[in-house]
């Protein structure tokens, strides 16, 4: 029947509520799956923290012929995304969080001028449910991740926990190519090799960068890359190229890898 | 004459009876709207699904129906409230106030099924462009707990049937829906936004009126949610920034936020009672062990994944 029901829980179902909760009202954008498994993990959330920032972004325009990074612009991208990022994080430390799960970067252009670029990051805080403070950054203030709460549990069980989240970008302007070279091409297959080196090196450079920043914080790895490419209205042939990843790093007492149970193989058949 | 039809049809006297049936039971749902009751036609499908004289409805699925009933849980009926709401004084502020009163009138349906919680609580907005306004609608399924009295309070749960016993299980109540909404006009006198060939720097005073804006929504969304529980989860975050004004003109900007979460009563430290195990799903494509459907459409957001 409804044993399985937790007596707190029977209350509230007959209409009775607690009485006022002590540790105030905590609010996160976990979904119930993430929710329950953040909590199995060891952790409560206690506030979604949010850090925005519009920025102007300057002007430039790469030269016309020339493979180039455009360093206004990533300069631009970097600090951005920086500042969101540092009023984020300050929120959560205001709160004496020891991380941030889920966090989410997002860039959106005001219709009203093109160069103002609105950037928002959000997560939830979360404490060590025992007060253990091991799971800090390298600086002493919460670790930062934008593992969802699936993958957070996950991380825990493989004997890492997440130490910040790692970006790098590069802003690019592909050469154009001159009117003779497409004459001379004309009716051949033929590789672009300007254009296939231009995203070799913007590829390197962002992922460089990321990698920079993980050695920053002291990690061991990065774990869940991801390279995005976009260009946020900017004239044709010029593509950000943005990795981001969580760098992490094992726990003080390290899972040997045999003590780590085997996942079980299953097929769904419903669909 | 099959034309003029609509004209005659009137005369027999079993038309009539329709036309003073609906008329009836029209005044019966404006009587009960200006009065905050449960109107009589509603109020008697109720009070018959809970006597067992009419069939119970649910909007679980069978997999579900199976997880309920080893939970000792059993649905009543559908319940459902609408609130269509012009917005004379504030847009932003005329949502929380719209699902506010729906909620209100969910509950009261809830307690004349005799429930004890309403589960699969769906937020809806018909996508009908009447002026000024908007629909709040809300369904769900009232359900009853075996061997518990019927609730004087009855629990709004956005979650469907799987979350929900998932979450008791763990002790925490989804109780409800919190709702923060807030919305700022910036008149920029000192033209401090007219960055053009500034280069690389950060707009402070949009950045300001978006932190102050956002702010002031999650503060009222903890308001909101504080009689309710003490934490809320899954945010639907919608967002806008608007710029007032031609050429040279003193630029206004509007930034509005809404925030809708379900609300939780959770008792700290209570981990799932069952060992999770990982899983590696052989099935081609998005995996069916996962999913859960959105429980709203009234905000395009971003989230991806099921109940709000």
């Amino acid at each position: 029947m409804s044993s399985q029901i937790p007596a707190h829980a029977q209350e509230r179902l007959k209409g009775l509520r607690s009485s006022a909760h002590s540790s105030g009202v905590f609010t996160s954008d976990f979904s119930v799956n993430e929710f329950l498994l953040v909590r199995k993990a060891g952790f409560e959330p206690i506030g979604l923290c949010v850090g925005t920032c519009v920025y102007h972004v300057g002007i430039q325009y790469g030269s016309w012929k020339k493979n180039e990074e455009l360093q206004v612009l990533s300069k631009a991208m970097y600090h951005a995304r920086e500042l969101a990022m540092t009023r984020m994080r300050a929120e959560a430390t205001a709160m004496n969080a020891d991380g941030i799960v889920g966090v989410k970067l997002t860039i959106k252009r005001l219709e009203w001028d093109e160069n103002l670029l609105e950037f928002i990051a959000i997560g939830t805080g979360v404490v060590h449910g025992d007060g253990h403070k091991g799971f800090r950054a390298h600086d002493g203030g919460p670790f930062t991740s934008d593992l969802s709460g699936q993958d957070f549990w996950s991380l825990l069980h493989s004997g890492y926990r997440p130490v910040e989240m790692v970006m790098g970008s590069c802003v690019y302007h592909v050469a154009h190519r001159g009117v003779f070279a497409s004459i001379g091409q004309t009716m051949r297959n033929v590789e672009l090799e300007n254009f296939t080196s231009a995203m070799y090196e913007a590829r390197e450079i962002a992922i460089e960068r990321m990698q920079h920043e993980a050695a920053a914080a002291k990690a061991e790895g990065v774990v869940g890359v991801d390279m995005h490419e976009g260009n946020h209205g900017w004239q044709t042939h010029v593509i950000e190229f943005f990795a981001i990843g969580t760098a992490v790093l094992p726990m003080d007492q390290e899972i040997a890898p045999e003590k780590i149970a085997d996942p079980i193989m299953v097929l769904s058949v419903n669909d | 004459m099959a034309f003029l039809d609509w004209l005659t049809q009137g005369d027999d006297a079993q038309a009539q009876a329709a036309k003073l049936a609906s008329a009836q039971r029209q005044a019966g749902i404006l009587e009960a709207v200006q009065s905050g009751r449960v109107s009589p036609g509603v109020r008697k499908r109720l009070e018959g699904a809970r006597s067992g004289a009419l069939p119970w409805l649910a909007t679980l699925t069978p997999a579900e129906l199976l997880l309920t009933r080893s939970h000792g849980i059993r649905p009543i009926a559908s319940v459902s409230a609408t609130c269509w709401l012009h917005y004379g004084w504030s847009w932003t502020e005329g949502h929380a106030q719209g699902w506010e009163t729906a909620l209100r009138r969910l509950r009261a349906e809830a307690k004349v099924a005799g429930a004890n919680a309403i589960l699969d609580v769906k937020m809806r907005t018909i996508a009908l462009d009447v002026e000024n306004s908007m629909d709040f609608t809300l369904t769900g399924t009232a359900v009853k707990v075996e061997g518990l009295p019927p609730s004087s309070d009855p629990i709004v749960a956005t979650v469907p049937a799987l979350e929900f016993i998932k979450l008791v299980e763990a002790d925490v109540v989804p109780t409800g829906i919190a709702i923060g909404a807030h919305y700022e006009w910036m008149t920029d006198w000192r033209n401090s936004t007219n960055l053009a060939w500034m280069g690389n720097i950060e707009c402070r005073a949009l950045s300001r009126l978006w932190e102050t804006v956002r702010q002031r929504a999650h503060f009222q969304l903890r308001q909101s949610a504080a009689s309710q529980g003490n934490g809320v989860l899954a945010h639907v975050n919608f967002s806008q920034m608007f710029e007032r004004g031609e050429g040279n003109e003193t630029k206004q900007y509007l930034a509005r936020h809404i925030v809708v979460a379900t609300t939780v009563d959770a008792r700290r430290g209570v981990p799932i009672p069952h060992g999770i195990r990982m899983v590696v799903d052989m099935h081609a494509g998005k995996t069916p062990l996962t999913g859960t459907t959105r429980h709203h459409q009234s905000y395009v957001s971003n989230d991806a994944e099921g109940a709000i």
